[in-house]
């Protein structure tokens, strides 16, 4: 009990020590970036109108008085006001989340379902023309561009197909392609490691034994290859969640979806220092979230890495 | 030239493919359409701000223009109309008087007066609120509204211009009360106009859905919905309307009209751009500050060329920094000309001796300019000037614009706010404007006599010889005017506007669904 407490306590630690440092490194390189004021005036504004504005934003303020403003505010869970929106960029991030979230799960839930069944296929199917077509689907899924496969999508199964719609966001059918668009990476990545992963286990003395007792082979697959091929596949089914919770800015631009990745590009262009700060913390989150999952989940699987 | 890296080939590699595919496409493709009385249009970037005086934005402004009224309007013929205002004249030198329509109501049912007009124009150039149409109308000294249906606007020097400065951005009259009551942030949120359609529902980077005012003192628009979405992508964006989930597009860029054409259902419309396609000069850098070099550089360009090839014949040559259509525009005048042996002679004369010229384009800002600068590098090659383009983020252009730090030439499209050309190249070129890196004494007293002179005789003759002056010192090196292109259903009966504006009132839109 006490060394999960410790294990828990450190572990909150190094979050908090991520989501600084990574809040540190935003901070400094948007500035480093440039200054938001040009951006916000017209070409004509007279200089005293500039000068205004970037004492009004703070920007006139030494770089580490801004900072530590910035970091006391982010203590009270403030991330400062948009510059661009001119409302709270923490609401206006939020405001994004509900289509993030609902793109990234259903990429996920789409790459994973269908990434680890076929993956697992093509492992114990070795060599056969099933391992052939689902690996070259993988290879295919993780070297074409988003936005080329996004616009093949669009020619094929909205336009000539007239299946589905060509964008936008809206009911079920209008998350189809960006789902399928955004989850073909992972879905390929997942299905790849899945495959060498349980190739790997199948290899093992354990499984010759299993087969020599004349356990049925559906059973020495889903009982004694999956668990213990189980660590790399949660491993890289986690990261790639994360990576699709982020935002996908070429998906959500090929498909005009509202979501966070767009938003995140766009707000460094318009040097909005408080949405990119808030937005960046917001994934980094996820991910530190996520890892922690990950890492319970080992000690669930493997009795190995539990912390003694 | 400009390094390409692996994902821009690989762009480019797919909009030849997707226009090679499309056409086969089109055949068999399904027809979705939108709502019977809806009129769904989809630009290429999202809304930024609703209130009016917080942008100019192009995106923008096709709908504030819309949400509210002007107290004059700009059709898209290009003249000038009765707004809030019914009629307008000058009192005195320094004068304008104008009568206000009666009887209009905000979308809140808040009557509409000449307290509004006067807070609403205050407002733009008041330091405290700080919008972003300060200087728009601030040639305006006082403002008093004796009765609810009149105003008079007293300006600081005469100003001929007042009631065309008052049709365009800065101008759009906003509610006292509705605005003093909730707020900035709230009003932002909530607009409440006078226009043709009201506000409903914003989902930011999604769709803007307004609705027609039944009561809209021009009469009732000819639809029940106006949606505005964002469609980023040109390929999408096209797709959208193909497949008839959009009614209009904007941004049809040139190479992409025939398949919006090529199609049934769908047809193009263009305005001749209200402004010019330029190469501003830094007039201050050795070579661009010698004449010569810059009548080398403009004789160098075959604008013939890049008209027909790279604009697809969507535009015209021009002939000085006047734009057709503008008032003062001299059509007796010949279209900038190609002369290369010239332009090589003329070199000789300045003594150029390979210096570097930089043209400087940002990346996705005006259609066309990228191909374009690198077209223009290698003819200006041609005649032995040591071209090279840059290629630059928005926003590092907007630092430059404001640090007056542009390396040589750059894109710039000065648009034409007033239908005049004092609100063109006077607005930009003149001291102390935004692309001031050139003075000469006779220009720049011409120019400031034809602002303030009402005069419209001396104002013609002061702009014809500042012509001359601009033709021989080019502080601009115009290109090209474009025809600005929308796709749009056949169904719908809309023109453009050659300044951006977005029209949908009942006298510039009627939708013909069969």
């Amino acid at each position: 009990m006490r060394a999960l407490v410790v294990f828990l306590g450190l572990r909150l630690l190094r979050a908090l020590i991520a989501l600084w440092l990574v809040s540190t490194v935003v901070f400094v390189v948007m500035r480093l970036s440039g200054d938001p004021t040009p951006l916000l005036l017209p070409p004509d504004a007279p200089h005293a109108e500039i000068l205004r504005l970037r004492t009004e934003l703070g920007l006139d303020r030494p770089l580490p008085v801004q900072y530590l403003a910035f970091l006391a505010s982010l203590l009270r869970g403030d991330f400062g006001r948009s510059i661009h929106f001119r409302e709270p960029a923490a609401r206006v991030v939020l405001g994004y989340l509900p289509a993030t979230l609902e793109l990234g799960l259903a990429a996920f839930l789409l790459a994973s379902l269908i990434a680890l069944p076929v993956g697992l296929l093509s492992a114990v199917r070795r060599n056969t023309w099933i391992d052939h077509v689902v690996m070259t689907g993988a290879l295919v899924g993780q070297a074409a561009p988003t936005f080329f496969l996004g616009i093949v999508f669009i020619l094929v199964l909205s336009l000539q197909a007239g299946l589905l719609p060509t964008s936008g966001r809206g009911e079920w059918r209008h998350l189809v392609l960006p789902a399928l668009t955004l989850g073909a990476f992972a879905m390929a990545s997942i299905a790849r490691l899945t495959r060498s992963a349980v190739l790997e286990v199948l290899r093992a003395d354990y499984i010759r034994t299993a087969r020599a007792k004349g356990v049925p082979e559906a059973l020495v697959v889903i009982k004694h290859t999956l668990r213990n091929a189980a660590l790399p596949i949660v491993t890289i089914t986690a990261l790639q969640f994360g990576t699709l919770l982020g935002g996908a800015v070429v998906t959500e631009t090929v498909f005009s979806w509202p979501g966070m990745g767009r938003l995140a590009v766009q707000s460094i262009y318009n040097r909005d220092y408080p949405v990119v700060q808030c937005a960046v913390f917001l994934s980094a989150l996820v991910f530190i979230v996520l890892n922690f999952c990950v890492d319970l989940l080992y000690g669930l699987l493997d009795p190995r890495a539990r912390p003694r | 030239m400009s390094s390409m890296t692996r994902r821009r080939l690989l762009e480019r590699s797919l909009a030849l493919g997707a226009a090679a595919v499309l056409p086969g496409v089109l055949a068999g493709k399904a027809v979705a359409q939108t709502s019977r009385r809806d009129l769904t249009v989809a630009q290429g970037g999202d809304v930024a701000k609703l209130d009016p005086h917080f942008s100019t934005s192009s995106n923008d402004i096709r709908v504030s223009f819309n949400i509210f009224d002007n107290l004059t309007s700009r059709h898209p013929d290009g003249k000038l109309y009765p707004g809030l205002a019914t009629e307008w004249k000058r009192t005195a030198p320094t004068t304008w008087t104008f009568k206000l329509r009666r009887g209009v109501k905000w979308h809140n049912g808040d009557p509409f007066t000449s307290a509004d007009a006067k807070f609403s124009i205050e407002r733009t150039y008041d330091p405290t609120v700080k919008t972003l149409v300060s200087t728009a109308l601030a040639t305006i000294d006082r403002i008093e509204a004796p009765d609810p249906s009149s105003l008079v606007i007293v300006t600081k020097q005469p100003d001929p211009l007042l009631p065309a400065r008052l049709a365009f951005y800065g101008g759009q009259i906003v509610p006292r009360k509705y605005l003093e009551t909730v707020g900035a942030d709230a009003f932002n949120a909530k607009p409440v106009g006078t226009g043709p359609v009201r506000f409903v529902s914003w989902v930011k980077d999604d769709k803007l859905v307004l609705e027609a005012n039944a009561d809209y003192w021009g009469g009732k628009t000819n639809v029940d919905r106006v949606v505005f979405r964002a469609i980023p992508d040109t390929a999408p964006r096209i797709a959208a309307l193909l497949k008839g989930e959009v009614d209009i597009i904007t941004q049809l860029p040139p190479d992409h009209l025939e398949r919006v054409t090529g199609n049934p259902g769908t047809t193009a419309k263009g305005a001749l751009y209200a402004g010019l396609y330029v190469l501003a000069v830094n007039s201050k850098r050795p070579p661009l500050d010698n004449p010569l070099v810059k009548q080398a550089l403009s004789l160098g360009i075959d604008r013939a060329t890049l008209v027909k090839e790279l604009w697809r014949g969507r535009g015209i040559v021009p002939n000085s920094m006047i734009a057709k259509g503008d008032n003062h525009y001299d059509a007796s005048l010949p279209p900038f000309v190609y002369n290369p042996g010239e332009a090589r002679e003329r070199l000789k004369r300045a003594g150029y001796r390979n210096e570097e010229i930089i043209i400087e384009v940002a990346e996705g800002y005006l259609a066309v300019t990228k191909p374009a600068s690198e077209a223009i590098a290698s003819m200006l090659s041609e005649i032995g000037v040591n071209a090279k383009v840059e290629v630059i983020e928005y926003s590092v252009r907007a630092q430059r614009i404001r640090e007056k730090a542009f390396k040589g030439l750059w894109w710039s499209d000065p648009t034409s706010t007033l239908g005049d050309p004092d609100g063109m190249f006077w607005r930009l070129l003149g001291p102390g404007g935004p692309q001031d890196y050139w003075r000469h004494p006779r220009f720049d007293e011409l120019g400031q006599a034809a602002r303030f002179s009402v005069d419209e005789k001396f104002r013609g003759e002061a702009y014809r010889e500042m012509t001359k002056i601009f033709l021989e010192h080019l502080p601009w090196i115009p290109i090209v005017q474009p025809y600005e292109d929308y796709g749009l259903q056949k169904f719908v009966d809309w023109t453009p506007n050659p300044n951006q504006q977005f029209e949908v009132r009942r006298f510039n839109l009627k939708l013909q669904r069969g």
